[in-house]
């Protein structure tokens, strides 16, 4: 039922000559309310309807799917002089043009409520009721409100710009190596002792072990690795050296065995590759390693390497790699698992250097423009801290606007949301 | 029933364990079951979680109210595509199940990654080194300067388009001594962690299954 | 005799050992074998004896081989699950700040818990998980449960077995459905977790039992994240903690705790510092941590002894090991 705004304001004055009365009364010193608040006191305040809320607003939220209403209110009169008379809101809903039903509560002091359980397209009208023990009110209805959704979400144009240049570079950088320019990458320790180990590994007759992680081929470090086996196929295709690559995932095995067979092609040594050089062991983390394990001390391999994304089995298959006299070469962009690596390891490519070993050792154009344009994205994320480290603690320790604008400016540039 | 499960679970637990000394035949059985029931479970849950679970039921769902999903068919048809490697003349139509996981992957994964691994971080990075007029403490101030060098040195590290000569190269030593002293501290968590998988098994052996200890 | 005799005979002595052990339970021959206290103290003094005297042959050109420091890092774990000596926690920083956050949550709300873990991470998590949730039922917080590791459901089951059979939660009568759901585990890895931004249903069209989705009271007016009110993930690797906070916080608003094995800890940092998780509990110390703070001690707490244990002889063989090692270099240095 929607109240009159006539009727709302004499109710209003009604409430606020009963306030006053009762703050004077209050101001008596030595008498404390609960001393002097009668019990026809409170049954007169107990049974007054509250005054509705009022200045009720709806907002279809933006840049969102078209699932979302803000609502915002001034809070009741009641709410505000009387405390605790108002006991709670509760957010009443039509769904084109439908029977209001409840959509949530808000308690007392409130004055906004997110409906997240609107559907795009459809219009709604919303009210607001306050409630107390003696009564309720209404507020008038909000107008027809129709959730939008939005194609583009403005407060990712910055996400959107940093990214288009970065995105940009590479596919910049990409073109420029096909084009047959050379691009600089430095130096990466630990490539050249991919030949060395290979070679002591053909030289002592034992077998080669590779592992190329123990994720799938949807991870990134996985394609580095089998990248990397390419490199190290076409060598030992060349040496003629036994290698042993035990997978844990299905997929990683295909892509492997089509790998090292088109490495051996290359080589001119089609007859002497096997299918029987990659093989699928488990998916079971620590089943794997059990099974490498198993594989490094009975066949004894003199070079190991594992290049990809491994977990909590790193340190068990370096450790026994160590053991055996194994020379071990390492690549993961995991964080976690570089400790074991660098520990247990001859030596060990960290994190973004498994990519640039994988760039530098294929020459592919689209890998090497990728690290480039990377190296944009790198100096560009420098550039902006440093310049909004610089300005934020200068504008904050000597309150200077100017660098304290810059900084904010840089804060919303980089917020997502 | 149960006690035969507590002496085999026991069994295969030394018999892994029993690594540490040496090979020995009893780790090669343990390892072997341990390969084959991992490898085994893994097809059955992978079975009845996804060939039964979503696409048989998702395309005939047991509940009548429920509509069919024709849209897994599509699904089901590049898995399939994947089996076709095990057919060398056909064996090509493999790849293009490969490229879609491969693509969707890399296009959900480059702008949350890019979100909240590169911007917000940048925007953390930026904070005030000494607090607003000088507010921070000692220590929170020593905090600040050793996170924002330490990232900038990283960061320098992991350039590859220049080496790392001079002033450059002594901020690239920086960043790999960073580095280190990060892979330390994980290094001490990650010991934590082996303690504790090891500890699970001591009191599975000791508790569970020769009840000395509560 | 031989080495082969005394070997198979050793073998025997333990497996008789072994076995009456395990028969002497069942029949009650004893309840436990806690050390008392003098015995504790002495088990303590003889290991430090015992390594110090590995030093001092080290000094002497007599390394201590590998399989000596795995027995004795065994000894250092195995002897003070029977020693009744208690270690203080002192509470992390990233801890108390995801108390906090538990602290802030109403009764009445709905809790999403994930599983995302499998047995070998559960001596580090599933006291977690199980501190977490006896919080929430004894605070009428509902909670739903889901997994994204096959195993992850389980764990939650023989978590919620333990916490029903608890006095003070068998007590309030809780229904399933009503005040807790398992919906079970879905494949699809961060897939999962962008779908369920906008329909929970599609991902979880019924829970781990086959009650459709609908008809189950907590979670049938649950459209999507929007309906749930706090997250807290248990993660031992991929997919976990990152990937929810790459999708559930960064890009649905969800308000998020999480726990981890200690291995993946330090890499989560920085989203705590950034405020994208709202605290974080890791391993064996975060699980000893949520017990202390929620005042109900369990195993995280009592492993905290073995553990503490088990770093001191490594950190001393850490030291025995570089004596050995700068020894060697001198005597390199010197031929």
């Amino acid at each position: 039922m929607t109240r009159p705004a006539t009727g709302c304001k004499s109710r209003t004055r009604m409430l606020w000559v009963a306030a006053i009365g009762l703050s004077v009364f209050l101001a008596t010193p030595a008498i404390s309310h609960s001393q002097t608040d009668t019990s026809s006191n409170r049954l007169l305040r107990d049974t007054i309807p509250p005054a509705p809320v009022t200045s009720l607003l709806a907002s279809d939220r933006k840049y969102d799917n078209g699932e979302a209403i803000d609502l915002t209110w001034v809070p009741s009169i009641d709410d505000q002089l009387l405390h605790g008379k108002i006991t709670a809101y509760q957010i009443f809903r039509s769904d084109n043009g439908g029977e209001f039903k409840k959509v949530g509560d808000a308690i007392p002091g409130d004055n906004q409520f997110s409906d997240e359980s609107v559907s795009y397209g459809h219009s709604y009208v919303y009210y607001v009721v306050a409630l107390t023990a003696g009564g309720r009110a209404e507020s008038i209805r909000t107008a027809s409100l129709i959730a939008e959704r939005e194609w583009i979400n403005y407060n990712r144009k910055y996400l959107f710009l940093i990214g288009f240049i970065i995105a940009g570079s590479v596919v910049y950088f990409i073109e420029t190596a096909r084009r047959g320019k050379k691009l600089f990458i430095r130096r990466i320790a630990g490539l050249e002792a991919v030949d060395e180990a290979i070679g002591r590994a053909t030289e002592m007759g034992r077998p080669i072990l590779f592992i190329s992680g123990t994720q799938d081929m949807d991870n990134v470090q996985t394609i580095a690795g089998i990248t990397i086996l390419g490199h190290v196929a076409r060598t030992i295709a060349d040496y003629d050296t036994k290698i042993r690559m035990p997978v844990s995932r299905s997929l990683v095995m295909t892509a492997a065995r089509e790998t090292i067979k088109t490495s051996y092609l290359a080589a001119g040594r089609p007859d002497a590759y096997s299918d029987d050089m990659v093989n699928y062991v488990t998916d079971e983390q620590f089943g794997f390693v059990a099974a490498v394990n198993g594989i490094m001390v009975r066949e004894k391999p003199a070079t190991c390497f594992y290049l990809g994304a491994f977990f909590a089995e790193s340190l068990i298959m370096a450790e026994t790699g160590y053991s055996i006299g194994a020379i071990q070469i390492a690549g993961t962009a995991m964080p976690t698992q570089l400790p074991f690596f660098v520990v247990a390891c001859d030596f060990t490519l960290i994190g973004e250097e498994l990519f640039a070993a994988s760039a530098y050792l294929s020459n592919e154009p689209k890998q090497l423009g990728s690290l480039k344009g990377q190296d944009v994205g790198k100096a560009i994320a420098l550039a902006m801290m440093i310049i909004g480290t610089i300005a934020v603690t200068v504008g904050q320790a000597w309150d200077v606007e100017f660098m304290n604008n810059i900084a904010h400016w840089l804060n919303s540039a980089f917020k997502t949301n | 029933m149960h006690h035969i499960a507590l002496w085999v679970a026991a069994f295969l637990t030394l018999g892994i364990i029993s690594f540490l000394y040496r090979d020995n035949a009893w780790y090669k059985i343990c390892e072997s079951v341990f390969v084959g029931i991992s490898a085994g479970y893994w097809f059955v849950s992978y079975f009845w979680d996804n060939l039964y679970g979503k696409l048989w039921l998702g395309v005939f769902p047991r509940d009548p109210a429920q509509q069919p999903d024709y849209i897994l068919l599509i699904g089901g048809a590049l898995g399939v595509m994947m089996l076709l490697r095990l057919i060398p003349k056909i064996g090509w139509l493999s790849r293009w199940p490969l490229a879609f996981i491969v693509g969707a992957t890399a296009g959900l994964n480059l702008i949350i990654y890019f979100a909240s691994n590169v911007m917000v971080q940048v925007e953390d990075t930026i904070r005030p080194l000494f607090g607003a007029n000088y507010s921070s403490s000692a220590y929170d101030i020593v905090g600040n300067i050793v996170v924002a060098v330490g990232t900038f040195a990283a960061l320098i590290y992991f350039f590859f388009s220049k080496e790392h000569k001079g002033a450059f190269g002594g901020a690239a030593k920086v960043g790999i001594f960073v580095l280190m002293v990060t892979f330390g501290a994980s290094f001490g968590y990650t010991v934590m962690s082996r303690i504790s998988l090891l500890l699970g098994r001591i009191d599975f052996l000791m508790g569970d299954w020769l009840g000395v200890i509560k | 005799m031989n080495g082969r005799m005394y070997k198979y005979l050793a073998a025997v002595a333990v497996v008789t050992a072994c076995v009456l052990l395990y028969v002497g339970k069942r029949v009650a021959w004893f309840e436990d074998m806690m050390f008392p206290t003098w015995l504790s103290i002495l088990v303590c003094v003889l290991i430090a004896a015992s390594m110090f005297w590995i030093l001092l042959r080290t000094i002497k050109g007599k390394p201590a081989e590998r399989r000596t420091v795995f027995l004795y890092v065994g000894i250092a774990v195995s002897l003070p699950l029977l020693m009744t000596i208690s270690v203080h926690v002192p509470i992390s920083t990233e801890g108390q700040l995801l108390f906090d956050g538990m602290k802030r949550i109403q009764p009445g709300s709905k809790v999403l818990v994930s599983f995302d873990y499998d047995p070998p991470s559960a001596p580090e998590l599933q006291p977690m998980a199980e501190a977490f949730m006896r919080y929430c039922f004894e605070r009428d917080i509902k909670v739903i449960i889901i997994g994204l590791w096959p195993q992850g459901p389980q764990q939650a089951n023989l978590a919620l077995a333990k916490l029903l059979a608890e006095p003070a939660i068998s007590a309030k009568n809780l229904v399933y459905g009503v005040d807790y759901v398992n919906l079970g585990f879905q494949s699809g890895n961060e897939f999962v977790i962008q779908r369920m931004g906008s329909d929970f249903k599609s991902m979880f069209p019924a829970d781990y039992r086959g009650t459709p989705y609908d008809s189950l009271p907590l979670v049938g007016n649950v459209r999507n994240f929007s309906g749930i009110d706090y997250s807290f993930n248990l993660s031992a690797g991929y997919p976990g903690t990152r990937e929810w906070v790459l999708i559930g916080v960064d890009r649905f608003g969800l308000v998020m705790g999480a726990g981890n094995t200690a291995v993946q800890t330090t890499g989560m940092y920085p989203y705590v510092r950034s405020g994208q998780l709202k605290g974080i509990l890791g391993g064996m110390s975060g699980a000893a941590e949520i017990e202390e703070l929620t005042e109900r001690l369990g195993k995280g707490a009592k492993f905290m002894v073995a553990q503490s244990f088990g770093h001191m002889v490594m950190i001393v063989f850490i030291v025995i090991g570089n004596v050995a090692y700068f020894l060697h270099e001198r005597k390199k240095k010197k031929a």
